[in-house]
């Protein structure tokens, strides 16, 4: 032992190339060790849920920055940090992620894209709705500006995907998650598409609720127009089932008694209520005019053309509106055709015949009351009579032989009025027209039959020079 | 430390071997040793090393070089003894037969 002490004292030369030793050894080997030490450490968080992670060496000194999302995460994530075999300290600059009150998310479409904000509780809740949003929006842009907050209420992930869902039936609007209400405003992309939302947004997960839907529909919106040229009557747009769809274009046909009539109506829910109520004394005031559009957009009635004649814009008017249910409103755009030349009393007589011959004035079943349906075809009749000034003409009312004869005939001397009564409200002067009743006593079809029976209820018009 | 010691096996090595070979020579070396207040302020100066060390007072890098240069030297001293005792032994085989 004593020797031990006395050779030691002449150890210290070997000192010199042991610093020089060191030197080179600290020179050498720091920078690798910190990068060995950065991986180790990195490896070691692999399994941890952090935001923002951040591991810088100094030596063998660990500086560790991250966003945790609880306290229990943050300890663990810095314990683990601590284990790994050569780090002798651990700078814990780890937080926790920042708790958001209200929980806010959102998501917003536009024209161009969809933007996701707000909070979203963990990485892979967020990797997740934004998965969704793309998958579920095919080539629409997704925008993500979501941060990482604590204190998202229970289910929110399942909450969320639901309302990413309902984006997609939006073109264009924002749903809003608060905690646990829910908000939604914007337009639906189809008819239907905010009834769709609504009952989707039943299956809201447990603890959410709906704090306000303000989703519009999209104007509802059916059209008609009236082509003179090629006689045709094209119905486009929306019909709330098959029973509507078949009364209007039943409707339709008997109103346009020349045109033929185009239909290109779709089945769709979402119409305003009153819907056939108000389209089909639409079709009606359509029907009076030679050309014209009809533009039904939710509850507005838009009628624009050209009327027959002077009295009839403000008597068309007047109807609608009395017709039209609660709630409906009209825009009605309705000028007067420029007067035809006159014709003689033969080509009169023939326009006259031609247009009877084509449709028929019709009347209530038993009763002198003029059906809405014959409007179009009086307003064509009036136009003709206003054409030939000079003549005079018998307005001649028929019926087929089913009852008395008393009966018929009063009948028809009755209709035949009421038609005349009607050319002389339009503006056309009364002494021109006399109204004679027939009853069934000039049949031009047989009696026997229902079709012959229709054609002997006829009101006729014969010029009388 | 054993994380330093393979990391750093290299340099360690190097250390002993150094340690050996001067802890060799020492036992035949006629030049001048240390003192013993020197040495006694050497075993202080080591000893308050060691303790800022264990510590971890001083920081980062030089906190790293200070726990290398410590293992060095650790392993520096353990070459001297074995190289002077290996010496000495030697030394004390041939002495009889001389």
């Amino acid at each position: 032992m004593h020797g031990l002490f006395r050779w030691s004292s002449k150890w210290w030369p070997g000192v010199v190339p042991l610093v020089v030793l060191w030197a080179l050894a600290a020179w050498t080997s720091t920078a690798p060790l910190e990068s060995d030490l950065a991986a180790r450490s990195a490896a070691a968080l692999k399994d941890t849920v952090l935001d923002k992670s951040r591991i810088t060496l100094a030596g063998r000194d660990v500086t560790f920055a991250a966003d945790a999302f609880s306290e229990d995460g943050r300890r663990s994530a810095v314990a683990s940090v601590d284990a790994v075999p050569g780090v002798r300290l651990v700078n814990d600059e780890t937080r926790l992620v920042p708790e958001a009150k209200p929980f806010v998310w959102s998501a917003e479409r536009d024209v161009a894209r969809v933007t996701l904000s707000g909070s979203s509780p963990l990485p892979a809740s967020k990797g997740k709705l934004l998965e969704a949003a793309r998958a579920g929006l095919g080539g629409v842009e997704v925008v993500d500006q979501m941060n990482l907050s604590r204190g998202a209420p229970a289910r929110f992930d399942n909450a969320a995907l639901l309302l990413l869902d309902q984006i997609v039936k939006l073109k264009d609007g924002k749903i809003t998650l608060s905690d646990t209400k829910v908000s939604l405003s914007g337009m639906a992309r189809d008819l239907g598409g905010r009834e769709a939302i609504a009952a989707a947004l039943k299956n809201l997960p447990e603890g959410f609720s709906v704090a306000a839907n303000e989703i519009k529909a999209p104007p509802y919106i059916f059209q008609a127009y009236k082509d003179p040229v090629a006689v045709t009557l094209t119905l486009t747009g929306y019909v709330p089932d098959n029973n509507v769809h078949a009364a209007l274009v039943a409707a339709a046909g008997r109103k346009f008694f020349s045109e033929k009539v185009v239909d290109n109506l779709k089945a769709s829910v979402g119409a305003p209520s009153g819907f056939a109520n108000a389209v089909v004394p639409a079709l009606g005031a359509l029907s009076r005019l030679s050309t014209g559009t009809l533009v039904v957009s939710d509850r507005e009635v838009k009628l624009s053309g050209d009327a027959f004649y002077d009295a009839a814009p403000a008597q068309i008017r007047a109807g609608l509106i009395k017709d039209f249910p609660q709630g409906w409103q009209l825009k009605a755009d309705i000028s007067v055709k420029p007067a035809a030349a006159p014709v003689d009393a033969t080509v009169c007589q023939q326009l006259l015949s031609e247009l009877l011959a084509r449709g028929t004035i019709r009347f209530e079943s038993g009763l002198s009351t003029l059906d809405p349906d014959s409007a179009g075809l009086l307003d064509h009749l009036i136009e003709t009579a206003l054409r030939c000034p000079t003549v005079n003409i018998e307005v001649a009312g028929h019926t087929d032989a089913d009852g008395q004869d008393g009966f018929n005939q009063a009948l028809s001397e009755q209709r035949a009025r009421v038609v005349t009564d009607y050319l002389v409200k339009a503006g056309l002067p009364a002494s021109r027209f006399t109204a004679v009743g027939y009853g069934s006593t000039q049949p031009i079809a047989s009696n026997e039959t229902n079709e012959g029976k229709a054609q002997n209820r006829r009101i006729e018009f014969v010029v009388r020079e | 430390m054993v994380y330093l010691a393979t990391f750093h096996w290299g340099w360690l090595l190097a250390s002993l071997l150094l340690g050996l070979a001067m802890g060799w020579i020492a036992v035949v070396h006629r030049g001048q040793g240390v003192s013993k207040v020197t040495s006694r302020w050497l075993a202080v100066l080591m000893a308050a090393l060691v303790a800022i060390a264990l510590a971890r007072i001083l920081p980062g890098r030089p906190g790293y070089w200070l726990d290398l240069g410590l293992v060095m030297f650790a392993l520096y001293l353990a070459g001297c003894t074995a190289g002077s005792w290996l010496r000495d032994r030697v030394l004390a085989g041939h002495a009889p037969a001389a």
